[in-house]
């Protein structure tokens, strides 16, 4: 009899239950495709941020001490300890080596422009160089790569030339240097070249007073062969938090569970941590001004998104229960019917309930098939990539559904249970 | 004529005398439909205050990523340092509102106890908005008068073996100056910060005998895309003698977030904004459908077709309207709560916000109201009211 009721009201009332779950596929997929990007903001925005350009910086461990004012170095040291650059694609095989987006070689020296008398940096380092690394055929290294806020008017060298060279826009202004240009380099250690300016570089750093070459032409002029000086390395990180910083101030004081979970989260401490066990004779250290506000960027990101998908869910938890609200009260004739025919409480009760709960699965089932393309339509248009989909949505979104669909049930049922068979028949309520 | 009149003001009466008892009598459906168009209204209304808010108070965010602002002297004029004064002075173009720090900064080799560093002078309190982002153990130094304390970089302490709270000599051989600082903190920043021991602008004057001269200054200013390359050409053409401009690798990619991030909260806000709407269409379908009784007793009663429109366009427009009113009301309350969660501080009221809620609401309620009405009224009275 039940089951009986349970069919005719869908089939006779299939308008009704249509609008109904139409309604939750509605809510669904909008709570579907904001508690997914919610999920993944914090990697999408993470990738964006990659354009404040590198956050952990390798250089060589030492004692000394650098003293350089406004691009002029102080101390020119000699003799100082350098990096191998062979050892460089280990940093690729690190746990979290998927999470490592690309890194820069530097070797900076001393030169003068034939004609003048003035030093200038001479900095050597990587454009957009491919590199061989077991397990990924297409990885990519350079300061192209690390830091696209550089900016070249005219062209950029590569990585293979002998003779192309940009020079930094501060330094252009100086000594009136145009793309196109040719000069002759001496290096303090006595190699001497001629070169071709091929563009003008305004980087908003120290380069901008500076030459930049290909590293190889570098290594070759300065007699130090497979030698850099610092690595810039872009590595995609989640906020620091109370572990982190309590891993920072000493590792000791980490129990192992504490390590386990720390080495295993890709902090940028723990990242720099793995990259000096990778590579002997360095020190890796973050540099903070990526690192720290990155996480406190994206953290607002996050924290925007969830509020923004708690309001949508209360909204259309609220459009769902006054839909049901008019749904059960148009049916207030029918009730009194089965009621003057015997049927209790209980029984009209449990046919409301399940006719919600059955509503409620098929339409969150359909809102998050609807909602996972909605997803991926705000992932392609706004970050170019598709949002991962995460399973854990699915269940919570069909509880949630019918959750509301039977919390809007609840009182119109109560409502209607109460009215008397005889007063509804007459049409007075 | 008479007659028509007549005929005119009893239908006009009649209008209203239907519309009044409809709203009076049938409580239930008018307060499910003024809710849930309020709830929508609310929604769309908190939604699209935010939106209009996000850049300017995501830029703000941003600014946890330190200076984007430079002033130093013109490349072309030979020294190195300015006048501190000149300095204030340019830095007082940028409006209060959108500074959110800026210090001064003079450089020098000093000599400590163990050897060479390089000493900068700066200003503490001034500093500490401009970079956030520093890791400091210790404390900041709070004051910008205080000339016996000093904050040194990581790396440096470590090769000096110096922790907070020790002292350290601080020696300048050519202008004979030597005192004692007392550490107060050791920064870490991943940069040449790290190698720097940090003073007090007055007292960095006094040893390195470069009383009120600086050798640039770093600002940190909110921006929204391109007016901070207006604040460029202004402190330019007032100080023909400094160099000011923007700071590529910061606000680049400022600019670059910011888009994404508005975007987003675009995209987002608009597909509430529709499916708000369609589910409060869905609801008033619900609500107009099940009156198809009585559009078949008001027909076989005498009334046309275009009256019974009219009939429930205008019913629902009055539900709607205020509705709207109450919704635009919630939301901006409900924007307050949004902004106050999140970025900790109030969300300013536009105009814009007014047609965005109004526009899609009103629409979605008539379209909702006209549909089934439409159906209904297509219908045989006599079949309707027999129930089939």
């Amino acid at each position: 009899m039940f089951f009986l009721m349970l069919r005719q009201s869908f089939v006779k009332g299939w308008r009704r239950k249509v609008l109904a779950t139409a309604t939750i596929v509605l809510a669904a997929s909008l709570i579907t495709a904001l508690m997914n990007i919610s999920i993944d903001v914090g990697d999408k925005m993470s990738k964006e941020m990659k354009s404040y350009g590198a956050n952990i910086n390798l250089v060589p461990k030492s004692e000394n001490i650098s003293l350089e004012i406004g691009g002029v170095d102080y101390n020119p040291l000699e003799g100082q300890i350098l990096i191998d650059e062979k050892q460089l694609p280990k940093i690729k095989e690190i746990f979290w080596a998927n999470n490592i987006v690309g890194y820069a070689p530097f070797l900076k020296v001393n030169a003068e422009i034939a004609g003048s008398a003035k030093g200038v940096a001479l900095v050597g380092t990587n454009f957009d160089k491919p590199v061989q690394i077991a397990g990924d055929e297409e990885f990519r290294i350079g300061v192209r790569v690390i830091n696209p806020y550089w900016q070249v008017s005219g062209e950029w060298p590569a990585d293979d030339e002998q003779n192309a060279i940009l020079a930094g826009a501060q330094l252009a202004k100086e000594r009136n240097l145009k793309a196109g240009d040719r000069i002759v380099l001496r290096l303090a250690a006595g190699g001497e070249q001629s070169f071709t300016v091929k563009g003008i570089l305004s980087s908003g750093g120290s380069e901008e007073s500076a030459l930049v070459a290909p590293l190889a032409v570098v290594q070759r002029l300065a007699a130090l062969e497979g030698k850099v000086q610092s690595v810039s390395v872009s590595a995609l990180t989640v906020p620091e938090d109370k572990l982190s910083r309590k891993a920072r101030r000493s590792s000791e004081a980490l129990d192992s569970l504490e390590y386990d979970r720390w080495y295993c989260t890709a902090y940028v401490s723990s990242i720099t941590h793995q990259i000096e066990e990778a590579i002997p004779n360095i020190a890796a250290r973050p540099i903070w001004q990526v690192a720290a506000s990155e996480g406190a960027v994206i953290n607002k990101i996050q924290l925007l998104m969830i509020v923004v998908t708690i309001a949508a869910f209360i909204a259309s938890g609220l459009g769902i229960s006054s839909l049901m609200v008019t749904t059960i009260m148009e049916r207030a004739k029918e009730i009194g019917l089965t009621k003057a025919l015997g049927a209790a409480d209980r029984e009209v009760y449990l046919l409301f309930l399940s006719e919600a709960a059955l509503v409620g699965v098929i339409g969150g089932l359909l809102g998050c098939l609807v909602g996972a393309g909605l997803s991926q339509v705000i992932g392609l248009s706004i970050f170019g990539s598709l949002i991962s989909f995460n399973w854990v949505v699915i269940p919570v979104n069909v509880a949630i559904s019918v959750l509301i669909a039977l919390a809007g049930s609840l009182m119109p049922s109560r409502l209607i249970t109460r009215l008397y068979p005889a007063e509804v028949l007459h049409g007075r309520r | 004529m008479a007659d028509v009149k007549g005929g005119g003001m009893t239908r006009g009466r009649m209008f209203l005398l239907v519309l009044f008892k409809s709203l009076k009598i049938r409580k239930n459906r008018v307060s499910i439909t003024f809710f849930s168009i309020m709830i929508g209204a609310s929604v769309i209304t908190a939604l699209s205050s935010v939106y209009f808010d996000i850049s300017a108070k995501m830029s703000r965010e941003l600014r946890a990523y330190g200076a984007n602002f430079f002033i130093g002297p013109k490349v072309t004029s030979q020294s190195r340092t300015t006048e501190a004064g000149i300095m204030k002075q340019a830095v007082g173009l940028v409006p209060a509102d959108k500074l959110i720090g800026a210090s001064p900064y003079i450089y020098g080799v000093v000599r400590l106890d163990l050897g060479n560093a390089v000493l900068a002078g700066v200003d503490f309190p001034g500093l500490r908005k401009l970079s956030p982002y520093w890791q400091v153990e210790g404390k900041w130094i709070s004051v910008d008068f205080d000339e016996e304390s000093c904050m040194i970089g990581k790396t440096l302490a470590k090769n000096m073996e110096l922790k907070v709270g020790d002292s350290v000599n601080v020696i300048r051989t050519d202008t004979g100056f030597q005192k004692s600082l007392v550490i107060k903190g050791i920064a870490e920043t991943g940069q040449a910060e790290d190698e720097q021991i940090f003073v007090n602008l007055s007292l960095a004057g006094q040893i390195l005998g470069q009383q009120g001269q600086v050798n640039h200054a770093m600002l940190s200013i909110v921006t929204e895309g391109t007016d901070i390359d207006a604040v460029a050409k202004r402190m330019e053409a007032s100080f023909p003698g400094l160099d000011a401009k923007p700071i590529r690798k910061v606000s680049h990619s400022d600019g670059r977030i910011l888009d994404k991030i508005k975007g987003l909260m675009a995209i987002v806000a608009v597909i509430i904004l529709t499916v708000t709407t369609l589910c409060v269409m869905t609801t008033l379908i619900a609500i107009v459908s099940e009156r198809t009784r009585e559009i078949g007793l008001m027909k076989a009663l005498g009334a046309d077709d275009r009256d019974i429109v009219r009939q429930f366009l205008s019913e629902t427009l009055t539900i709607g309207v205020a509705g709207v009113a109450a919704g635009m009301l919630l939301g901006f309350l409900l924007a307050q709560v949004l902004g106050q969660a999140v970025f900790g501080s109030f969300i300013s009221f536009r105009m814009a916000v007014l047609p965005v809620t109004l526009v899609p609401s009103i629409a979605a309620s008539l379209l909702a109201a006209a549909l089934p009405v439409r159906m209904a009224v297509r219908v045989v009275p006599a079949q309707v009211l027999k129930e089939e």
